[in-house]
């Protein structure tokens, strides 16, 4: 935008085309990777080994699909992943919304630690906690368990949150409250009538990021489940993955996508505000 | 991403000059905010602070796997030990490697995008959607994805390199020598989303009017970029490298399904590395011990980037 | 808060760990055990071939229906990463009942006290059909820890078209010798074609299981103090596969680098006339192969001490934590009859270490082209001692495998590839 404005139209003609290739390089770079996934999904098994395939699959069908579902137990995962991804959201957003609206509106020397500990807990290894995390948990009966996990997820998904939460609400004035509590209103209604609207939308986007995180988590998932009834999805597809037995790559695609797909569905919803309203909120200053 | 300073007051206006009621305000304020904070602080105390507390400790005994087996303190043996351990540092020289590698990297391939999608082409759409997929993507997913390229006999890029004539054998995640500039270029791929968007989102926020003043005064557009764009982004900039280059170090997820590590450690992240001590060969207290070590020197690396950084901005 | 209350704070949560980080890291004592009415315990399977999973269920479904009282619930688990799984579970204490594993990986757990003494619970008729040398390669100290199932050896696979299209004569009798292979591996590396792929991306399991075909040990004594000395004879095998790769050009490099499952396309497209792997790939052929192709399985591999190869038999254990002990044992026990191992074996194209079984076996397969030469090659086989070496895991891992994956590729010579190994048995120890 700014920049063509002010380029001299000569300089413009050379560097339209360059600028055109390279923003065609970029989604070579970033597009062809799903889309081999994809093309790679709806090839039969003697297409894939064969040693002079083509690149368009030649009888497009879903049996990779329906195979891998069957096999891999991939909707059992999936189901799991769900309900962790879930809980966690809800537990995330109910005890982090209080927490981020003290963070933002008071000025207490709490505040310093907080800020502290949350930037602390993106450094810290989670080599150093997750040791002794299993240890706690086994201690509560909660290891190789699902409510383990959300618990884990929980308190490793709060930083993050909080931090953004706390920037929506710093950003929405604190004027408009105190004219609320002029006009008389309780503090509760204050909230529920005048800043929950006004959040809503960085609301959506800290629960959607707390979702997505769980769903894609896989580190604490690998050390904390070992029971194969209670793997989550990502566990399931890494070991889609090794078995000295044959691996069938079409299935193996099939099931990958099948996994990226609410991500991406959530993705492709919060796509404009992620690009606009999103960074707004965090970026600041 | 600078957190908010909120220039805001924590309690609500006072009424009364003399100044009894905000003390007693801002005590009640403080009663709140303990209050409304509770519910968080549980949970992180339990989770997070306290196992990380214990964590730390575990790293100065020698807690190994094993039935009815004591933990005793060790000093600093582990430390010692760790000191000699060649594949401990070499791992570590590998993690350096990769987070350097992929968060410069991606920096620059990300600001390139970011400053194309910030001109006036069309389709640029296209690549805005593009440039977030990798986001959506579970890290497992995106190494299932490259080995599936990267195969040595059915993967696109050895067949495309076959179909120009090149050698299209290579095992790209196999070979000692091209295991880890394999792995760095996944890396990069999965980490351009949130790298971008901040940058274009940074460069949105810079004001046109610098943009024009500096062109009326003849400055071409590279000067533009180096002496307006840059400088604006700086705070920025900082941030984000900061945050990908310790997110990138302690990352594990990519490259453990990618190659695991392999081939014969190229690949081993000092997070892999960790991980195998600590859960392969049950050795509990050693792993702590690395992971303590760890954090130090990405402290170390932090405090000095982050002061130096300041100074320079204050200069 | 003020630095002094920051301060207290610290100190109590530091006081805290202190305090359970003095107790016991490990488990508890000994767990009780529940023997009165019925029960449930888990048996955690690694089969993954199709017939080998129906395989299984179908012995389970036998054992609850004759066994009310004591119920198997099968779960399915995976090679790839059942070690990790098991130290996870037994730090936790979530360890499933019955354990599948195999013996090289399961005596380490067995050292650290995970496993359950079986020796009371075999019974006679099981005892005898399995040979002691194969009993040793399950027993830690004087117990009994596991019973041994299913015996891989690696073999030749021969692509008999291929040999017929070169003139070269397919080996038959009871062993077939390095020096033989790389002969006839050379007359079959025509047009392009090689004599031998062989999937060596994980290398050191073969190398450490043939080498004893040369009487190649690498490790003497037991548990901590296991020493490690490699020689000639523990060279001989990788020796022969570099010379056959780069001296020769009769084996494919490039599947060196390869997963075993990588490489087997290639032989069953031409590839490769000959194709080295474990006799569990048998079933892959079986069912992958295009119409036409004819194979079958060469004499066992033999070195200058005969074609020995190490015993790492699969084996089935119960966890020490275990509640249902006995009962776990009773299922074991079933589980081993001649009957039941006949049908894993089939559907996984593995030897029985049960020689009952592998009777059972030859007579059912009479007519299947392949098990009798596979048969053969697992009538020769013994305990090493790289299974009962504390450390070996982590040896394998951190010094061997890229050890021998550099060799393999070329970018190291013999003699530092011995130094590797011996320096890193070391360091470890």
């Amino acid at each position: 935008m700014t920049t063509a404005t002010t380029m001299s139209p000569r300089s413009r003609r050379i560097a339209r085309p360059l600028q055109y290739l390279a923003l065609l390089g970029y989604v070579i770079f970033l597009g062809f990777p799903l889309l081999f996934l994809v093309l790679t999904a709806f090839k039969t098994p003697q297409e894939l080994i064969s040693p002079n395939p083509s690149f368009l699959p030649t009888n497009p069908n879903f049996d990779n699909f329906v195979q891998a579902i069957d096999k891999a137990n991939l909707i059992h995962a999936a189901g799991n992943s769900l309900l962790v991804a879930v809980s966690t959201t809800v537990i995330v957003t109910l005890i982090s919304l209080p927490a981020a609206y003290a963070l933002a509106r008071f000025k207490t020397k709490l505040r310093g630690v907080a800020t502290g500990w949350i930037l602390l807990s993106q450094v810290f290894p989670f080599i150093l906690i997750i040791i002794p995390l299993f240890l706690v948990l086994k201690q509560i009966g909660l290891v190789d368990s699902l409510l383990g996990l959300i618990l884990v997820y929980t308190v490793w998904s709060l930083p993050f949150a909080l931090w953004m939460l706390q920037g929506y609400i710093a950003g929405i004035p604190v004027e408009l409250e105190e004219a609320g509590a002029m006009d008389g209103a309780s503090r509760i209604r204050i909230l529920r009538v005048i800043i929950l609207p006004l959040l809503a939308p960085g609301l959506v986007a800290t629960s959607l990021f707390t979702f997505i995180s769980g769903w894609n988590e896989f580190f604490f998932a690998l050390v904390l489940i070992q029971d194969p009834a209670l793997q989550t999805l990502p566990l399931t597809l890494a070991r889609f993955v090794g078995a000295e037995g044959q691996v069938q790559l079409g299935q193996l695609a099939a099931a990958s996508l099948l996994a990226t797909i609410p991500s991406l569905v959530f993705f492709a919803i919060i796509q404009r505000r992620l690009t606009s309203g999103l960074l707004s909120g965090a970026v600041k200053g | 991403m600078t957190l908010t300073e909120t220039p805001l007051a924590a309690s609500p206006p006072s009424r009364t000059p003399n100044g009894r009621k905000p003390q007693r305000r801002r005590s009640r304020g403080n009663r709140d905010a303990w209050l409304l904070m509770l519910p968080a602080l549980v949970p992180v105390v339990l989770f997070s602070v306290y196992p990380l507390a214990q964590g730390i400790l575990l790293g100065f005994t020698d807690a190994k796997a094993g039935l009815d087996v004591a933990t005793n303190f060790n000093g600093v043996d582990n430390y010692t030990k760790l000191l000699g351990n060649e594949l401990f540092w070499n791992s570590f020289r590998i993690g350096l490697v990769w987070a350097f590698g992929v968060t410069i990297l991606q920096f620059l391939a990300s600001l390139g995008l970011a400053l194309l999608l910030n001109l006036d082409l069309r389709f640029r759409w296209i690549a805005r959607t593009l440039a977030l997929v990798p986001w959506a993507m579970p890290p497992v997913v995106i190494a299932i994805m490259w080995r599936l390229m990267l195969n040595p006999t059915y993967g696109p890029i050895n067949e495309g390199l076959r179909a120009v004539g090149l050698p299209g054998d290579i095992n790209w995640l196999g070979d000692f020598s091209t295991a880890l500039p394999a792995v760095i270029v996944v890396g990069v791929w999965a980490g351009m989303p949130q790298t971008t968007i901040t940058l274009l989102a940074g460069l949105q926020n810079v004001p046109t009017d610098l943009h024009e003043a500096a062109a009326i005064d003849g400055a071409g557009v590279w000067q533009r970029f180096w002496h307006v764009t840059l400088p604006a982004l700086r705070p920025i900039i900082i941030a984000i490298t900061t945050l990908d280059l310790i997110w990138n170090f302690n990352s594990f997820a990519l490259v453990y399904v990618l190659t695991a590590g392999g081939p014969g450690g190229q690949t081993m992240l000092p997070m892999l590395f960790a991980y195998n001590e600590a859960f392969r060969y049950g050795n509990f207290g050693y792993a702590a011990a690395m992971g303590n070590v760890m954090v130090v020197v990405i402290a170390i690396f932090l405090f000095v980037y982050l002061r130096g950084q300041a100074r320079s901005r204050l200069s | 808060m003020n630095k002094r209350s920051i301060f207290a704070a610290g100190g109590l949560v530091v006081a805290v760990s202190v305090a359970l980080g003095g107790c016991a890291f490990g488990g508890g004592g000994g767990t009780e055990q529940e023997s009165d009415g019925p029960v449930e315990i888990t048996f955690q399977s690694l089969a993954y071939q199709d017939s080998t999973i129906a395989a299984t269920q179908e012995i389970v479904d036998s054992w609850n229906k004759d066994n009310p009282d004591i119920t198997v619930k099968l779960t399915q688990g995976s090679w790839d990463n059942v070690h990790d799984q098991l130290v996870t579970q037994f730090q936790g204490g979530t360890a499933p009942d019955v354990i599948h594993d195999e013996s090289s990986d399961i005596l380490g757990f067995a050292d650290q006290g995970y496993l359950a003494d079986l020796t009371p619970y075999i019974s006679d008729d099981v005892k005898s059909a399995v040979s002691d040398d194969v009993w040793e390669t399950v027993t830690s100290g004087d117990k009994i820890v596991a019973a041994p199932t299913l015996l891989q050896t690696y073999v030749v696979y021969a692509n008999t078209d291929a040999f017929a299209a070169a003139g070269v004569e397919v080996p038959t009798g009871d062993e077939l010798t390095w020096d033989n292979l790389a002969k006839i591996s050379k007359q079959l590396t025509t047009g392009g074609n090689f004599g031998v792929g062989w999937g060596l991306k994980q290398p050191t399991a073969a190398i450490m299981n043939t080498a004893l075909g040369y009487d190649g040990t690498f490790f003497d004594g037991e548990g901590a103090d296991a020493k490690i000395t490699v020689g000639e004879n523990e060279l001989a095998v990788p020796e022969h596969i570099h010379a056959m790769a780069y001296d020769d050009g009769s084996l494919d490099p490039v599947s060196l680098t390869q997963s075993g499952s990588d490489v087997l396309p290639g032989f069953l497209g031409g590839k490769y006339a000959m194709y080295i792997g474990g006799n569990f790939l048998a079933q892959q052929i079986t069912e992958s192969a295009p119409e036409g192709f004819n194979w079958t399985v060469l004499p066992p591999l033999a070195g200058s001490a005969g074609p020995v190869q190490a015993a790492n038999p699969q084996t089935m254990s119960v966890a020490a934590e275990s509640k249902h002990i006995e009962q776990s044992a009773k299922f074991i026990d079933y589980f081993m009859g001649a009957e039941n191992q006949a049908k894993l074996a089939q559907g996984d194209w593995l030897i029985p270490a049960s020689s009952a079984a592998r009777d059972e076996v030859a007579n059912q397969t009479k007519d299947i082209n392949g098990w009798a030469e596979l048969l053969k090659t697992g009538e020769d086989l013994s305990g090493a001692p790289f299974q009962k070496a504390t450390n070996y895991p982590q040896w394998k891992d951190q010094y061997a495998t890229p050890g021998l994956q550099q060799y393999f590729s070329n970018s190291i010579t013999l003699d530092e590839l011995k130094k590797q190994l011996t320096d890193g048995w070391a360091s470890i120890g």
